[in-house]
């Protein structure tokens, strides 16, 4: 972080921070080959954020990671620069289930009012998943409902990468919340590294200046394995 | 109590990430009056900052606008009431009555820009279907009247005013607004923007203010600490003391400029300092 050195008042400089918080299906499915390949895709897609973190303007990225199961626990609990961070991997839960309003839950503790500093740019969520949610009934709808009931849950960039077309369910479109940014769909293990990455470029872009995120979220993510449901209309920016 | 004399520095710098990103400068900075006898006549300032979004394409127009419009109606009533012994509610009541005219004359201004400057096809095409002109010129809007020994300090949208106290206390004077956060803002633009205004009305001779900041958001975003305005405060009293007055004023573009560098906001960042003439004990 570069700090001001010149006699300036307040205390010094830096950038604006920016979460980026990744939730991480570690369910029982996820076993071998798709856990060594998204494993494999976050320590990828890392330095491409730390790539552009260097190359624009205004933000320092934060990364927490949420790896979840039939519970959910911090990865990564404390926001670390992504530059800084190296990758442990994740381990699959045996027999672990897909639940996610429960992580959800977690997130939304994270976003809640005082946590994130005033300045922070809206937050950046990424959820990876190969199933569909195993909550029980009402629990996905009852977490996504807590994080969409703070201002920095419903102002956070939200995307999500489907492992397999059988996970690009009605689920991850809630998710999102934003029928002009499709799920970003991998069809095999070979794809999830490319889709980390579009994904992360897609988060990173959609935080800068004068950007339209939805002509944006088109031209990234539809020619990426993106997969949309029908528009709804125009939500208004300030 | 005999009136003081204030100077006025100001500077507004393009964002980094504006350069980056091919926009213009979308803040504007302005003023009404005389600052060295402003303590005798009024003095209206005032700072605004155009939405980056590209809905607001026309921001940095509505920006400039919103200075120009509120600087002149402002300083206006300004001299219709300076002298007048009224109570501190009263000078509020005052305060709030001009709102309506600023908002009423920014929409006109609005209009006629848009009747000599149509919007382009490509301009056009951008705008949402049914929405109005207006939004294309979307601009927050800070703005201070000094009459006297009376301070009026209006707000709508993000950014900061701080009045430092003689004592080194810095205040927030405009209540703060809770649903400004992130890439949210209240707006000139919006259709409800009267009741989106935020106002304070300070008494020198009871708030011994020498002092007072007015900031768009690309300062405040730069700022590492969380209470950073406290820090400031003390900072530019404690620097006025040991360098002078002068020295501050020179260095207010310097702070602007590294706001909006990309080691700060990397946002436009906009900074008018009002300062008693005399802030050196």
């Amino acid at each position: 972080m570069s700090q001001s050195t010149t006699i300036m008042p307040g205390g010094g400089i830096s950038r604006r921070p920016l979460h980026l918080i990744v939730l991480a299906d570690c369910s029982g499915s996820m076993r071998g080959e798709k856990m060594q390949a998204l494993n494999f895709a976050i320590a990828e897609m890392l330095p491409n954020l730390a790539a552009w973190e260097q190359e624009q303007e205004m933000a320092q990225v934060l990364v927490r990671v949420v790896a979840f199961a039939d519970v959910p626990r911090w990865h990564i609990a404390e926001p670390v620069p992504v530059g800084q961070l190296r990758w442990k991997p994740l381990q699959q839960v045996e027999g672990g289930r897909t639940n996610m309003g429960p992580a959800f839950r977690m997130v939304a503790e994270a976003l809640s009012p005082g946590r994130l500093e005033q300045r922070a740019l809206q937050p950046a969520l990424l959820l990876v998943t190969d199933g569909l949610p195993t909550d029980p009934p009402g629990q996905f709808e009852a977490g996504l409902a807590a994080l969409l009931a703070l201002p920095a849950g419903r102002a956070a960039v939200r995307l999500a990468v489907a492992i397999g077309r059988d996970a690009n369910s009605e689920a991850l479109h809630d998710f999102i919340g934003d029928p002009k940014v499709p799920v970003l769909v991998a069809d095999s293990t070979d794809q999830i590294a490319d889709r980390l990455a579009t994904a992360s470029i897609a988060l990173s872009r959609m935080s800068e200046a004068g950007v339209d995120r939805g002509a944006l979220a088109s031209s990234l993510l539809g020619s990426a394995g993106g997969a949309g449901r029908a528009p709804a209309g125009d939500a208004g920016i300030v | 109590m005999e009136p003081y004399a204030w100077q006025l520095a100001t500077a507004s710098v393009r964002g980094a990430s504006h350069v980056a990103a091919s926009l213009p400068n979308q803040d504007a900075v302005g003023w009404r009056g005389e600052p060295a006898t402003a303590g005798a006549t009024p003095l209206a300032v005032a700072v605004a900052d155009g939405h980056g979004d590209p809905r607001h394409f026309r921001s940095e127009r509505g920006a400039r606008l919103a200075v120009d419009v509120a600087c002149e109606l402002a300083a206006n009533l300004g001299a219709r009431i300076a002298g007048a012994d009224a109570t501190g509610s009263a000078w509020l009541q005052l305060w709030v009555e001009v709102l309506p005219a600023i908002l009423d004359g920014w929409r006109s201004a609005v209009a006629e820009d848009l009747a000599r400057h149509p919007f382009s096809a490509e301009e056009a095409a951008g705008r949402y279907s049914g929405e109005d002109a207006v939004v294309a010129y979307g601009s927050t809007l800070l703005l201070a009247l000094l009459v006297g020994r009376r301070l009026l300090l209006a707000q709508i949208g993000d950014g900061d005013i701080l009045a430092v106290r003689a004592d080194g206390v810095t205040l927030t004077p405009v209540p703060s607004d809770p649903s400004i956060h992130g890439r949210y803002t209240t707006s000139l633009c919006q259709t409800d923007a009267l009741s989106s205004f935020r106002v304070a009305s300070l008494d020198l001779d009871h708030e011994p203010v020498v002092m007072l900041v007015l900031a768009t958001d690309g300062f405040g975003n730069a700022q590492t600490l969380e209470r950073w305005y406290e820090r400031v405060g003390a900072d530019l009293l404690a620097l006025t003391r040991e360098r002078g007055l002068a020295w501050v004023e020179r260095q207010v573009p310097v702070w602007a400029g590294r706001s909006a560098s990309a080691g700060g906001s990397g946002d436009d960042t906009t900074l008018a300092l009002l300062a008693v003439d005399d802030a050196r004990p």
